[in-house]
Parts: structure tokens; sequence; C-alpha cells
């Protein structure tokens, strides 16, 4: 039978070598009738090939009676004979697409999900796109299990946090690496000179150029990219040309508008203390105690209620536009977009404006060489007040103005600022005095060269870099009452990162052996450069010269590191059943001790496709998967130079050095370690993938156990008393369990309707098991790091309680403060989770996708400050309250009623009051979309159309926070800024317009 | 095929040689690993006076000596309520900026044979030490600044602080008599190098610290008083000798005490002290007390349960609280009221009259009041009697010594001006100052459990 084919096919072949050429023309498409784009067309036993562009369509040039063979990730290989007729319509049969699926791994590295050893989880760039979030880390919170993503506040372009399997380092860097097209980015917050969040400066990526991000989680999946991938990877594939055969030029535009969430404030009472009225005019108080301002009277007259929230925040308006166009042949393909965003804030003058053009290019030079040539640029302004509980905050004495005061206008007529209160400025006079203006041009070149000599034999040359330059700048202007004589600061910093990987591959087939062995180099440099002037004493106003103080002082710091690696990896696979997954890496780093900076670690995995195993395929199990991996990563999480003592530039009491001509330097506050070495990472993971029901439901469980042992503590804090207040060591442990799911379901599938749902489970539990000698508490900002408990535990005062919990309640009926502090929170969820669900019917989409956490505490200052204001909505209740508890003057249940205002007041000194279950139901994402049909847009120009109406924030579920979104950190995304919201933008509720065409 | 194995071997060789001279970059260029003695000296002075004299701690013990008040309800450090944590910066500004670079400067200087600033050094350890005994009693010093080599420095007990203290002076006159190496020249803010006047300060300081132990357990006033004068023969012998730190009050260099009564700190004086001084009818008054912005000398009731209208508050006086004051550490008119206790606990009370006279004049002479304006404040002070003679004298001391930390140790020594605890009070006043935070994190000892209401080893 073979055999006759065979002689038959020579045949053919013979008699088509004979015949002419002629173009065949047709679709690719899948077993429900969609084009298939980007599948790969060849004639068979011929290098001679194409793709199929976004319709799906294809024109090859082949002779009569040759074959083709059609080839699609997801799809199972096709082959056809043609003949007399050119239109050619090919249906592919769909595979296991979620397992044939080829992901993006550790360097650039592709791989089939299928035969992966770790876990990983990918966010395809049009489910970021959904998002409507111009950072590219927001844009996948919720999406991905074993990630916490935490935004900080509603400032634009405010930065987002981002921890992989919780955190590694009780100081150091937690957030993941971020790697582009195989290369290493700086995701650093930059750019906050006053109170507030900066940026983190992923959100230079315009998220449209992406074509996936994949997050790889455990030590097994990212050993291979060194030391900081020990705190997990977000590995992000930006668009190519590919798959598009014609010129394809693509425009979206967005336009949307955002409506500030508001914490609850009590809106009955006016300014005032103990019922009596204050006008804010001669008689000034920060309180709002005053008395009901319905019935108040001021000579006969009512006194006008205002909602000084509604006053101050305006509807933010956001507009994004993009261009790209795309295209390719068989030997190259292009991409270039542009894209313009900008962002009005819901605060007057607050503003985030991007611009980004991106360009990728690649070709192949003759039939073993092909180059990848690519280049972002992009220009990120952004301007904002300060934020939080600064004193220059306009957001403060907006949470917590009377209702019953005019704040405008904000000059006396002497020219002196108009305020209701002693000790801070009126914050409209901040919007129109007082600013942060940062400016960031950066450029990301990468180029890859991939040479193949031998089939099995894959040789690639990665070069790449990260170059930017942030200029800031802040003004406070003359009489602010925190800096009277005025503040100006010009910053201007310089980053460059290199990054070179040179990698061999070699790929061979040995029997029942699919044998794959990588080695490769990686040389990796870092430098950061700021100079800073900063002066005071300004003499004009709206001058933002440095020129303009009287005083300035000058600061500069430098920062380099390098590294260099060694690594391998063998992937062993056997029969498709059995996968086994070694590497190794030898790295040398600069920050480390001479004789300690080179160190070894690696990593073994194995799945086990037990599914293989099955004699026929069952429709109940299509695929089952069992993968188990340990691996250790070596890690440098320190900042260079910290092994020295060194002299710096003095500033003592405010006063900056060089002092009445003379110069002064002090002996560094923080001891160096002459000894420090790289801490480490040990991780077991171990998984079950399965796809069961036809593979309409796939299940993706994970439990891994994460220790970090010699942790490095930067600035660990020791005895003054040794002449120092910290140094550095080698001795934090670190331990984190946790169980991630990944549920993927399609419960419907027709024609013309489909339903899409994708579940996300995480629950981590962190603890730190010991930090430094006999510490066993240290301070990280708002939060502690506490052995034997969560990292980020909230820490302070206390309510007494008696021995069976009760309050103790003084003799005036107010709960009594205990002496110690104790601890009141943690800040890391018990568990989250998030639910998509898509439909399309037809031409029409609907997506929404809830987000939930359950636990995580968060400090609301905003109450915190606001009991003793008066302003939370609590304080709307001022009749005196028996508070339960045991009397502390008899011993007895109270009986005493408390003044409200003596109560609130008491619950503002002691941090328990204010310490809130964070936990929240968020409907973060719903969007509905609708592509014209062929039929409508065939006389236009266009090839499609789509438009789409996004909502953000539509509905929030928090059942014990009383701010107005508890997925927050109000000072930014360090570590020392977690776990607290405090006076700074509120997040938004959005309505998105998008319009999106392809000609 | 071969060829390129071969080349990527040469290659991946010739890597690995250059690899460790590669990441050889963890150099500071931007920060020094050596520096000369004159430029520790200068940060160190001025960390002296804006973090030591004037720091947070002096604003916080003017609060228990009632002299400043916070515009805020009750509780606050006017009614005695701290936190451990309170005190973690000035414990750092005291070991860490203070003593520890203190202790570095005299050791480059000892090597390298600069005797003068081995000298100030000493002076300077010796007084900082001594603010750190007198606030928290025991303290570490003996195994204290070994870095790594002790994390955990224990701790002295105050009487060994207080031997080490005169030693400390002893030794730093010596190094300044020697007069070896080089000469100290305007990196010395304090004395712009005089040598004399570092000396004065030593044998002032000398005195201050043997007065301080007039009521130690074990240790005799007269006895005190007779070695606090033998000192001060060589001490301090005019207004040009206080050791004041000098602010040019331009932007950015404002005095701190200025700075620390801003509006935004809400910190204003009490009416305990302004109403001292009109009742007194003192004419250093509109020195030293500052009209409020409506007009009045007007101080704050400490333990008041309202917020008052800051506008109605007096701040310090242009003496003292303006851009371009100085800060008084240690003062000629200190050393005189020491010599006039001294005297009276030796000679009594007509004794002593003279320099407590004396004492007053130099300390208006500072303030630029008329002569016949000191003496007829004087007159009305009335004479010195063996029975209130010590009140008198440290009342007067008080003012002279306005706002400074060393209110607070007379007040714990003599009970004058007499104090009485507050409205609202969370306990008695305090009597010493609690351990930081920070030190009983890092290194705990027992004795950090003690309370603001212990006593020091010299108050007992």
């Amino acid at each position: 039978m073979n055999k006759k084919i065979f002689i038959l096919f020579f045949f053919i072949l013979c008699c088509a070598a004979a015949m002419a050429q002629k173009e065949y023309f047709g679709k690719i498409l899948d077993s429900t009738g969609n084009p298939v784009p980007g599948a790969t067309i060849n004639l068979k036993n011929s290098k001679i090939g194409t793709t199929s562009g976004p319709d799906g369509s294809f024109k090859i040039m082949a002779k009569e009676n040759a074959s083709i063979v059609v080839t699609a990730v997801g799809y199972s290989k096709a082959e056809m004979p043609l003949g007399n007729d050119e239109n050619v319509n090919i249906t592919l049969k769909n595979t296991n697409k979620y397992l044939e699926e080829v992901v993006v791994t550790a360097l650039g590295v592709k791989r089939e999900k299928r035969n992966l050893t770790f876990s990983s989880q990918e966010v395809k760039g049009d489910e970021l796109l959904r998002a409507k979030d111009p950072n590219v880390i927001n844009a996948i919170a919720g999406k991905v299990s074993g990630v916490q993503i935490t935004n900080s506040s509603g400032t634009p372009g405010g930065s987002a946090r981002i921890l992989v399997r919780g955190a590694t380092s009780i100081f150091g860097n937690n957030e993941a690496l971020i790697v582009l097209d195989g290369v290493p980015i700086d995701n650093s917050e930059t750019g906050a000179i006053a109170s507030g969040p900066g940026s983190n400066r992923l959100v230079d990526i315009d998220p449209s150029i992406i074509e996936s991000v994949n997050v790889l989680k455990g030590a097994a999946a990212t050993a291979l990219y060194g030391s900081a991938g020990a705190r997990g990877v977000v590995i992000i594939t930006t668009k190519s040309g590919q798959g598009y055969k014609k010129p394809t030029v693509t425009l979206s535009s967005d336009l949307a508008f955002d409506n500030a969430l508001y914490p609850d404030v009590q809106s009955k009472y006016a300014q005032g203390d103990r019922g009596v009225y204050f006008n804010g005019e001669n008689k000034k108080t920060s309180s709002s105690w005053g008395p009901l301002i319905d019935t108040l009277r001021v000579n006969g007259q009512p006194v006008q209620k205002r909602n000084q929230l509604k006053d101050f925040f305006k509807t933010g308006i956001t507009t994004n536009n993009t261009i790209s166009v795309a295209g390719s042949n068989p030997k190259s393909g292009y991409f270039l977009s542009y894209s313009y965003f900008d962002q009005q804030g819901t605060v007057p003058k607050n503003d985030f404006t991007r611009h980004t053009i991106f360009t990728k290019f690649n070709t192949k030079i003759g039939d073993k060489f092909s180059a990848t040539i690519q280049f972002n640029y992009s220009n990120s302004t952004r301007h904002t007040v300060p934020e939080g509980y600064i004193l220059e905050s306009p957001i403060w004495t907006i949470f917590t103005a009377p209702i019953s005061w005019n704040p405008r206008p904000y000059l006396n007529p002497d020219g002196t600022q108009r305020v209701y209160r002693f000790s801070r400025n009126n914050p409209y006079w901040v919007l129109d005095n007082v600013f942060t203006k940062g400016d960031v041009n950066r450029f990301l070149p990468i180029a890859t060269f991939t040479y193949n000599p031998l089939k099995w034999l894959n040789i690639t040359e990665r070069i790449g870099a990260d170059i930017y330059t942030e200029q800031d700048k802040y003004y406070e202007a003359l009489n602010s009452v925190a800096n009277p004589k005025g503040v100006l600061v010009d910053r201007t910093s310089n980053f460059r990162q290199f990054n070179h990987d040179f990698i061999i591959d070699a790929r061979k087939q040995f029997g029942d052996f699919d044998i794959d062995l990588l080695v490769g180099n990686n040389i990796f440099s870092s430098y950061g450069q700021t100079v800073q002037g900063r002066g005071v004493g300004l003499s004009v106003d709206n001058f933002y010269n440095l020129a303009n103080a009287a005083t300035q002082t000058y600061s500069e710091s430098y920062s380099l590191s390098r590294k260099v690696g060694f690594y391998t990896q063998a992937n062993i696979d056997y029969k498709r059943l059995l996968i086994l997954s070694l590497t190794g890496r030898y790295d040398g780093s600069s920050v480390l001790s001479k004789d300690k900076s080179f160190y070894p670690y690696g990593s073994a995995a194995a799945s086990f496709v037990f599914s293989e195993l099955l004699a026929s395929p069952s429709s109940f199990l299509n695929f089952g998967k069992l993968r188990v991996s340990y691996a250790t990563v070596g890690n440098d999480n320190v900042a260079p130079y910290s092994l020295n003592t060194p002299y710096y530039a003095a500033n003592v009491g405010g006063i900056a050095f060089p002092f009445q001509g003379q110069n002064g330097f002090l002996l560094s506050q923080t001891l160096g370690n002459p000894n420090l070495k790289n801490e480490l990472a040990k991780e077991f993971e171990i998984g079950l993938e399965t796809r069961i029901l036809n593979n309409k439901v796939g299940l993706e469980v994970s439990y891994f156990d994460k220790n970090i042992s010699d942790g490095i503590i930067p600035g660990v804090s020791i005895s003054a008393a040794t002449g120092y207040t910290g140094t550095t060591v080698n001795s934090a442990r670190l331990q984190t369990k946790g169980v991630e799911v990944l549920i993927n379901a399609t419960p419907v599938k027709s024609k013309n309707f489909k339903w899409d749902a994708v579940f996300t489970f995480t629950k981590l539990n962190n603890k730190v098991v010991s930090l430094y000698g006999d510490i066993q508490q240290l301070s990280i900002g708002f939060t502690e790091a506490i052995v034997g408990q969560p990292y980020g535990v909230i820490f302070g005062d206390r309510f007494k309680r008696a021995s069976d919990g009760q309050l103790i309640i003084d003799a005036k009926g107010r709960p009594v403060k205990d002496d110690t502090q104790g601890i009141l929170g943690n800040i890391t969820p018990h568990w989250t989770a998030g639910i998509t669900n898509t439909f399309s019917y037809r031409n029409w989409s609907f997506s929404f996708f809830f987000d939930m956490k359950q636990g995580g505490d968060i400090q609301n200052n905003v109450d915190g400050y606001g009991y003793f204001y008066g302003t939370p909505k609590a304080t709307e209740n001022r009749q005196p309250r028996v508070v339960a508890g045991i009397s502390e003057t008899d011993n007895k249940p109270n009986t005493v009623a408390a003044d409200a205002e003596d109560y609130f007041r008491r619950l503002n000194s002691v941090l328990e009051a204010v310490i809130q279950d964070g936990t929240y139901i968020k409907l973060r994402n719903a969007t509905l979309g609708y592509t014209f049909g062929s039929a409508l847009i065939s006389k236009t120009p266009f090839k499609s159309a789509t438009i789409v109406v996004t909502g953000r924030n539509l509905w929030i579920y928090r059942p014990h926070f009383t701010g107005s979104d508890p997925e927050a950190s109000s000072f930014g995304s360090a570590n020392g800024s977690q776990g607290i919201y405090s006076f700074s933008t509120p997040t938004s509720r959005t309505i998105d317009f998008g319009l999106k065409l392809t000609f | 095929m071969k060829k390129l194995i071969i080349f990527a071997i040469t290659a991946s060789l010739f890597f690995t040689g250059g690899c460790k001279k590669f990441i050889d970059v963890n150099d500071d260029p931007n920060s020094l690993l050596n520096v000369q003695e004159g430029l520790i000296l200068s940060p160190v002075e001025l960390n002296i006076s804006s973090n030591i004299a004037a720091g947070n701690v002096s604003i916080i013990v003017n609060h228990w000596m009632q002299n400043i008040a916070l515009n805020q309800p009750v509780p606050n450090s006017g009614t005695y309520l701290q936190n451990n944590v309170d005190f973690d910066g000035d414990w750092s500004n005291i070991y860490v900026t203070g003593l520890n670079n203190l202790n570095i400067l005299n050791q480059k200087a000892g090597a390298n044979g600069n005797s003068n600033y081995t000298g100030i050094a000493k002076i300077l350890t010796a007084y900082c030490l001594g603010v750190a005994t007198d606030l928290w009693g025991d303290v570490p010093y003996s195994q204290a600044f070994k870095g790594s080599s002790n994390f955990t420095p224990g701790y002295d007990k105050q009487e060994d602080i207080y031997k080490e203290l005169q030693i400390l002076l002893d030794n730093g006159i010596a190094d300044i008599n020697a007069a070896k190496g080089k000469g100290v020249g305007s990196d010395d803010y304090f004395y712009n190098g005089h040598m004399t006047e570092w000396k004065k300060l030593a044998y002032t300081l000398k005195a201050r610290y043997y007065i301080h132990l007039t009521k130690a357990p074990g240790y005799n006033a007269a006895t005190q008083a007779d070695l606090a004068l033998t000192a001060l023969q060589n001490g301090m012998q005019s207004n040009d000798d206080d050791l004041a730190f000098n602010y040019p009050g331009d932007a950015g260099h404002e005095n701190p005490m200025y700075l620390t009564f801003l509006p935004v700190s809400t910190l204003v004086l009490s009416a305990h002290v302004v109403d001292g001084f009109k009742t007194r009818n003192d004419p250093r008054l509109s020195k030293m007390i500052g009209l409020s912005v409506s007009g009045m000398y007007n101080g704050r009731p400490i333990g008041s349960t309202d917020l008052g209208n800051l506008d109605d508050y007096s701040l310090p006086g242009p003496f003292y609280g303006s851009p371009t004051s100085s800060v008084y550490i240690v003062t000629y008119s200190e050393a005189l009221f020491i010599k006039a206790e001294a005297t009276f606990l030796k000679s009594g009370a007509t004794a002593a009259e003279p320099i407590y006279q004396a004492a007053i004049k130099s300390h208006m002479d500072l303030l630029g009041i008329s002569a016949a304006s000191a003496t007829a404040y004087i007159a009305s002070r009335g004479p010195l009697t063996s029975s209130n003679a010590l009140q008198l004298i440290m009342e007067e001391k008080s003012t002279a010594d306005f706002l400074s930390l060393e209110n607070f140790n007379d007040w714990r020594r003599t009970g004058f001006p007499p104090l009485t605890k507050v409205p609202n009070a969370i306990s008695e006043i305090p009597r010493r100052v609690i351990y930081p935070e920070s030190e009983i994190i890092a290194n705990p000892q027992t004795l950090q459990s003690a309370k603001l209401t212990d006593k020091v080893w010299w108050d007992q």
C-alpha cells in the first residue's frame, strides 16, 4: 500500500516537474470556518513557502499537481495535492491548541507548552489591551495566578508593584524581572521627588506593541536568567510583521472618561469644635466637629454646604491613538507602530503623556542566517502634585476639608494664602504653585542574529540595550507653609543597561530520544548616574531655573554593576512521554565580595505526560501531565558599593556642605560588609496539567515551596553604639509556600456562539524565618518583617484588652491604648482569584472580569487622620456611645457613654482602629465589542472595523474598607510603601470608547 | 565546523580570563574612602549644634521643663506621652554622626600626629557622651564604635561614664598643650582654630560635669563644688568664649530653632515661660519672647485639651528664634552660674551674690540689655539668702540657658525652677529619657525597660 502510494507520488512529481507553474490562491480555515492567520504553507519537498495573512488568505506559485503542506500552531498538519482549480481552501483540524501552543521561555527560547517542566502563564496582547491601562503591569492584574499586583494611586502614570510568588528579600528588590524580547529592561520606580508614587518604568512601553506576556514563576523556569530571575520573570514578546502578507495598517483610537472614586466622608457637620462653629476665616481649625450645617445660621443666614470632593476632582480624559503597519514576505517582515497616549488626571493639572515609536524588522540572509532588528523610542512626561499626608498634599486638605468653608479664592487680598486651618496650604493654591514634572526619553534597541549552520544546530547572538534619561523638576512656590522660602529641585538621571547573550542550541533526535542541548554566555552591565541641584530661597515666582534659588546644593550619585554568566540546559524528551530538563548556571557579579563573586546553581525538572499511556484517545482525559522540579538560584540582590564604608558629602540638619566656605564629609552610617556573598533561593515545585471533556476544560495546578537562605539584608539596623545605624548581612531566611490554580474552559462553542472562561486562584503562605542574629523585627516602611510572621505585617499601637479580648474602657467611656505595641494585621491576602468570561456571538463580543482578594490588611490613614478631624463617614454619628468593654475604674462592664469627639480622637491615637481588612470583589473590567461584518465594510477601504466600549472599576465590593478602593498603596511600589491608603489621588471608574480599523 | 568549535572554545577561554577584570567595578567614584581631619570636624560641629544642642530631644525635654507647648490636644510630649521610637534619631545623632565620627577623627589625627585635632575630638566626645549619659544614664561607651567586631556593645555605668568624661577632657587639654602637627583653622566653626578657647571650653565642661554630681550617691556636694571652682579658674572668662554656632540665616542655612518653630510644627512657647518673663518684668522679654501674630506676649497652657489659635501664641524671640540666631551650647553665663552655685555650696549666699549678679549681667550683656536695666532687674529679684539662693540661681540660670538641655539636668539636681505636673499629665514629670526603639531591637539590655519617671544614677 505504502509502496504503491510512493510510486504514484513519484510519478506525479515527475510529471509535475514537466508542467508549468501557476498561481494558486485560497484561504486557510479552521473547523468552524474562521480564518487561520500565520499558517505556514510550503510546497512539499521544497523550500518554497509562504504564510497566510490575517484573513487566512495565501498565494503561492506552484506547478500543477504539486502538493502543499500546511502547518499552523494549534492545528494538525494538512497536506493537499493541487490541481486545475487555482482556488484552494484548506480546512485545518484543531488540535489541542492549548498544548501545541508554543511559548517563549527563558532567554527567548520557544518551547511547546505541553513539554514544559515548569509553571508559566501567558497573557495575549489582545487581553492586555482590553484592560485599557497604559501600564503593562496593571494590565495583567488578576489574570495570572501566583502574581500579586498592587496599584499605587490613581495619579496618571503612577507606579504598580508586581510580586511573583511573594517576597524574596527583606529590603532588596522583590519585583519580577522584566524581559523584553530576550533583553532585561529596567522597571524601577522613578520620578518621585515629592511625596507620592513615581512611575514604574515599564510605563514607557506601549501595550499595543505586545504580542504576548508570559510569566515564568518558579525558580526552575527562571534559573537560566540568573540572579534576577529568582524573583520571577515577566517575558514580553513584541509583535512582528509575521503573518501579514500585504502591508496592513491598523488604526486604533480610544477616548476614556475617568471619574474619581471618593472615600466615604461625612456631610452633615460644619467646621468647628465641640459643636461650636468656626468660620475658617477669623476662627480657624482643622476640625469638622462643629454644628449640624443644615440648621446652622450665621447672622440669620444659612451656611452653604459644599461637596469638597466633587468640587475639586474633575472628569479625567484619556486619549490613546495608535497607528501601526505590518507586512511580510517569506524572507522578511516588518512592524512599525506609533502611539500617543494622553491622560489628563482627575486632579486638575495632573497628567501623563507618552509618545512611543516601535519598529521591528526581521529578515533572512541566505538560508542559514537571519536577523531581527528592533527599536523602541518613548517619551513619557508626567505632571503631578504631592500626595499622601505630606504637608503640601492638596488631597489631604480636600479629603478633610470642612463642608462649610469655601476654599476659593485661595489668596487673601494681601497676597497671603487663604486657609481654613493652620499649617497646611490651600489645596487650590497648591495646584497653581507646587508640582513635580518628569520627562523620560528612552531607547530600547535590540538586535538578534541567528545562524543555522546545520539543521540541528542553532547559534543565536542577542544584543540589547536600555537607555534613558530622566529629567525631573519639583517646584514649590514662596509662602508654602512647609517651605516658606520656596523649593526648586532639578534632577537629571542617566540610565544605561547593556545585555549580551550568545547561545548555542543543538537539537537532535536519537531514536526515541529528542535531545536539546543549549550552552550560552551572558554579559550584563547596568549604569546609572543622577545629578541633582536643590535650591531654596526663591526670589521670582514661576521661574523654574535653579538660578532662582538663593542657596543651591549639588549632589551626584553613580552606580555601575556588571555580571557575567555561563549557562547550560539539557532537555531530554523520551517519546513525548517523559521530559527531563537540567539547567546550570555559573554567575559572576561585581557587587559581591571579590572572593565570592562567582557562584554556581542549577535546576532539575521532569514532566510525565501520562495521557500518552492511554491506549486510545479518551474523550474524557485528553491530556495529562505531572511535573516536578527542584531548583536553586543564586542571587546578588544588593546595590553596588555595599562592601565599603565610605565618607559621603555631609548634610546635617538640613544644611548641605559646603557650608560657609567649608566642605565636610562624614563616615557612612551604613557599615560596609566586605564578606558579602550571594543569597540562595531553593524551590521545589510539583504540578498537574490536564485537559478534559474534549478539551473543553483545562486545569493547571501548581504547588511550590520556596526557601531563601543567606538572604541579603541591605542596611539591617544595628545598634548605633557600634558607630553605624545599619550594615548589610547575609542572614535572612524566608519561606513561601503556595498553590496556584488556572482553569481554562470553553463551556459552549458553536458556529455563532462561544463562551470562554478563565479562572485563576492563588494562595500564598509566606513566613520570615529569621532575620539577623537575635533581631526579631525590622521595619519596612509602613510594615514590618517579624520572625515567624508573614512578610509585611502591620505593627503598632493597639487597644488595651482584658484577657478575654474585651476592650478596656476608661472613665470617660473611651477605649484605652495599650502600653505596648503589637501586630495589627498582615498585608498579604489570604487568597486572590480572578474570573474572566468572554462571550462571542456573531459579530458581538462581551467580556467581563472579576478580580477578588480575600484578606490583606491595609492602614486606612485617611480615616486615621479623619477621626481626629471628624470627617470620615463614621463620624457622622455624633451621639454619645457606650463602647462595649470592661471599665478600667471598676472592672465591670462599661456603662459610661463616650462623647463622639472624644471617642474618635481616641481612635485617632491608636493605629489598630484604622487597620482594615482589604477584602474586595471588583468588576475590574467589562468590554462590549462589535466587529463590522464584511458585507458592511466591503465597500469601504477597510479590511476590518471594531468598536469596543470598556468599563473599568465598575463595581467594587469592599465589606470592611472605608476608603474608595482597597487596591492601593499610596506611596508607590517600593517595599516600604506597602500597606497604606493615605491621601493619594483616588482610583477612578472609567468608561472607554475604542475604535479599531485595519486597511 | 571544527573551526567553529575551536573558535568557540578560544573565545570562551578568553572570556573567562577577562571576566574577573570585567566585573571588578565595585568602587564608587562618588564616595571617598579617606578624608582629612578638618573635613570631618566641620560637619561634626554642625551636628552638635543643630542635631544635639538644638535637636529633637532638646525640644522634648523643654516640653517637660514647661518652656515649649504643642498646639494640639493632649496627650503629647507636654503631658509626657513618649514612645521609645521618639529618641531613635537623637541616639543616632549622638552615637553615629557625633561620637563615631569623633572617634574616627581622633584616630586619624592621632595617627597623623595632629594633636590639636585629637584635643578637639576628645573635648567634643566628652560633650556628646555627657549629653547621652545625662539623658539616658547608663550608656555604651567602652565597648562602642567597634563596627562589626561588636554588634551588641554592653552599657557602662553612668558613674564610670562620668569618670571617663573628666579623663577625656583632661586628655583633650593635654593634647592641645602638646600642640603638635597641623593647626586648626576655618574648619572649626566654633573657635576658628583658637586653641586657648578650646581649653577654656574643656575646663568649663569639667566644671559642668563636676557640678552635675552634687547629689550623686557617694559624692559630696561640697567636694564637687570645689572641683568645679578649680576647673573654672581656667574656664570661660567672657561671652566671647561661648561655645556657640552662628547661622548665616539665608534660605537653607537657618538657625534650627527658627525652623523648629515654623507654623507647620504647631510648636509655640508655653504660658508658663511667657508668664514668667512678664511676672518678673524681665527686660529680656522682647529679645527672648516673640510677639504673636496677633501682637501679644502669650503662651499656650500645656495640657490643654483644645486647639488654640496659632496666631495668638508667642514663639521664641529674635535672640534665640530668628533665622540668624546662634545656638548657645556652653556659655560664659553658665560658667558663672556654676561658679555661683558652687560658691553658695561652699561659702554661702553672700559669697555667691556677686557671682550670681555677674552671671545675670553677662547674659543681659550678651542680649544687649543696658547695664541699668540689668541692675534694676537684679534688684527686683532681691538679694540671695541661704534659703532662696539655690532657687534664684537656678531660675536665672534657666533663663540664661533658654531652651538648653542643661535646664533638665539642673531641675533634676536641684528641683529648681519649681515645676508642678501639668493638667492631664499621664505620669509624673519625667526624670530621664527612655531608651530608643532601635537600640532595644538591635542591642537588647535589661536596663532598657527604664521608664520616663525612673531616675538616673546621679539623680537618686
